[in-house]
């Protein structure tokens, strides 16, 4: 059944509407907030910017609190409205999204540090190649998971899931190259770890971003496919898709 | 050595509450129900329903108020014949046999299904009479057998332990809850196969209906029960299949868990999420 997201406000309670129409938009703006960290930090860190990496890790705090923030009034709503079917589906997703969300945050933390390390190091960076194009991949998918949740648009999950892969395939041929450096270059050895670091946390964003992508399919769909291959999130997303494809 | 011994792995399914995942085309079947029309003078209210009822489960039926739910649970127990002006087709199947079979007797057929009513309607007797009653115009008279099914029947209603000192005081004297744990004794007592629940609680305090509801989930090992309620959490909580039925039609009929969850059809989501139908 096509779930539309004009469907949120169609209730005969007009106070249930404005209430699962909140969550909604909340857990589009705490996207905002990681989005732009997520953003931030991979800027800071090509450019040597250790103002704007301070300054990132500090919005951190905020993504927590709207983590616990939105979780709170999903509780609420399950026990004053006792949801079910789509209405329900829509907490549990929201619910599971915001804790990608927050992972996701913590991670761009994590990469602020690095630049941070990396700038007092003042070393000539290695493997920045590696990071300036999976971070972009990245930057790609968390925009796109977000505007999914905002139409509903289960293809655009299906992408973002289509994208980890190749996120995860260019991670690992990263790893590789960078070890080619440290064998060469032991004195690299502790500025490139700062950046295989960095590369870890992104592909952990990815893995979210992912995450996030299959709970849209779930709160649209009804069907799980959390653990499911790429060939399985296609079938869910479009049941006629041709078992040859 | 063998590969489990080596891991710390677990039964998976063995984490499933019930330990079972229901199908319906795995079912015994208790009632079928075979393109089954009624009119009460020219107007139809049930279109041609086709369903089958399985057996020692939970089926509820929901929809909004004159949708035919009540009208189709009628009609197990051939409650409909009372009503002037109403003509049925088609057929309900007890055991492979029809209902509105000519051959039926209609006081076994009640006896075979029987019935609770939103109201507790107690006779205004002793509790011990009223759950006796039905033994006793079946034509049972030995006080042994009698004495034991009432006692069988009022545990198996969960009312034994609050009434055992006074079964010969009136059964009016009860409070609404125990008077319907007391129909509900009275009607097991003559042991049928299918017990229909027409609102079983919605007279009832939240207390009371949750022993009710308890008492559902305990009958059940013994009889197959169709509730019709129009509260749907109580038919989330104590059903195992539930049919949404809508202006004489049955929209769709299945497995509890997914009908609350994840509907086929919009009608049905519009339904149990309240929005416009």
């Amino acid at each position: 059944m096509e779930l539309k997201t004009e469907d949120y406000s169609t209730h005969i309670s007009q106070q249930f509407n404005e209430e699962l129409e909140q969550i909604r938009t909340q857990l589009l703006t705490m996207g905002g907030v990681v989005e732009r960290q997520v953003h931030d930090c991979i800027d800071a860190l090509l450019n040597g910017d250790a103002e704007l990496a301070e300054q990132s890790r500090r919005v951190d705090k905020q993504t927590n609190e709207m983590e616990v923030l939105i979780d709170e009034q999903c509780t609420t709503i399950i026990a004053r409205r006792q949801p079910a079917a789509s209405d329900l589906r829509l907490i549990i997703a929201v619910s599971k999204a915001v804790s990608d969300l927050e992972g996701m945050g913590d991670e761009a933390s994590r990469i602020c540090r690095h630049a941070i390390e990396l700038v007092e190091e003042g070393s000539s960076p290695r493997g920045y190649q590696e990071v300036r194009h999976i971070g972009n991949l990245v930057r790609e998918m968390v925009k796109d998971v977000l505007t999914a949740f905002a139409r509903n648009d289960t293809e655009l999950a299906y992408r973002v899931a289509k994208m980890d892969k190749s996120v995860d395939q260019e991670y690992r041929s990263a790893m590789r190259s960078l070890a080619t450096f440290m064998m060469e270059d032991p004195r690299s050895i502790s500025s490139v770890m700062n950046v295989i670091w960095v590369l870890r946390s992104l592909e952990r964003i990815s893995e979210h971003a992912r995450a996030m992508a299959t709970h849209l399919i779930y709160l649209v769909s009804g069907t799980d496919v959390r653990h499911g291959s790429l060939k399985q999130i296609k079938r869910a997303v479009n049941p006629d898709t041709d078992e040859q494809e | 050595m063998t590969s489990e011994a080596k891991t710390h792995a677990i039964d998976i399914s063995s984490l499933q509450r019930d330990n079972q995942v229901l199908n319906l085309e795995e079912e015994t079947l208790a009632l079928e129900v075979k393109d089954l029309k009624l009119c009460y003078g020219d107007n139809e209210a049930l279109h041609g329903i086709d369903m089958q009822i399985p057996k020692n489960r939970v089926t509820a039926f929901i929809g909004p108020s004159g949708c035919g739910k009540s009208t189709l649970l009628r009609c197990f127990n051939r409650m409909n014949d009372l009503v002037d002006d109403c003509r049925i087709t088609g057929q309900i199947l007890l055991d492979e046999n029809n209902i509105y079979d000519r051959s039926v007797e209609i006081a076994e057929l009640r006896r075979r299904v029987g019935m609770v009513f939103q109201k507790p309607n107690p006779f205004p007797k002793s509790i011990y009479e009223n759950v006796a009653y039905g033994l006793r115009i079946q034509g049972v008279t030995k006080k042994r057998i009698i004495d034991e099914t009432v006692e069988w029947a009022l545990k198996s209603a969960a009312l034994w332990d609050e009434v055992k000192d006074r079964l010969h005081e009136s059964a009016l004297g009860m409070s609404g809850g125990q008077q319907q744990r007391l129909v509900i004794a009275r009607t097991i007592a003559v042991k049928p196969e299918v017990l229909l629940l027409d609102e079983p609680a919605s007279a009832l305090d939240p207390i009371s209906t949750l022993k009710i509801e308890e008492l559902i989930h305990e009958l059940k090992k013994d009889f197959t029960i169709v509730i019709v309620t129009h509260n749907m959490q109580q038919a989330a909580r104590v059903s195992d299949y539930t049919a949404f039925m809508y202006m004489g039609d049955l929209i769709e009929f299945g497995v509890t868990d997914t009908l609350f969850t994840n509907p086929e059809k919009k009608q049905t989501e519009d339904y149990i999420t309240g929005r416009y139908g």
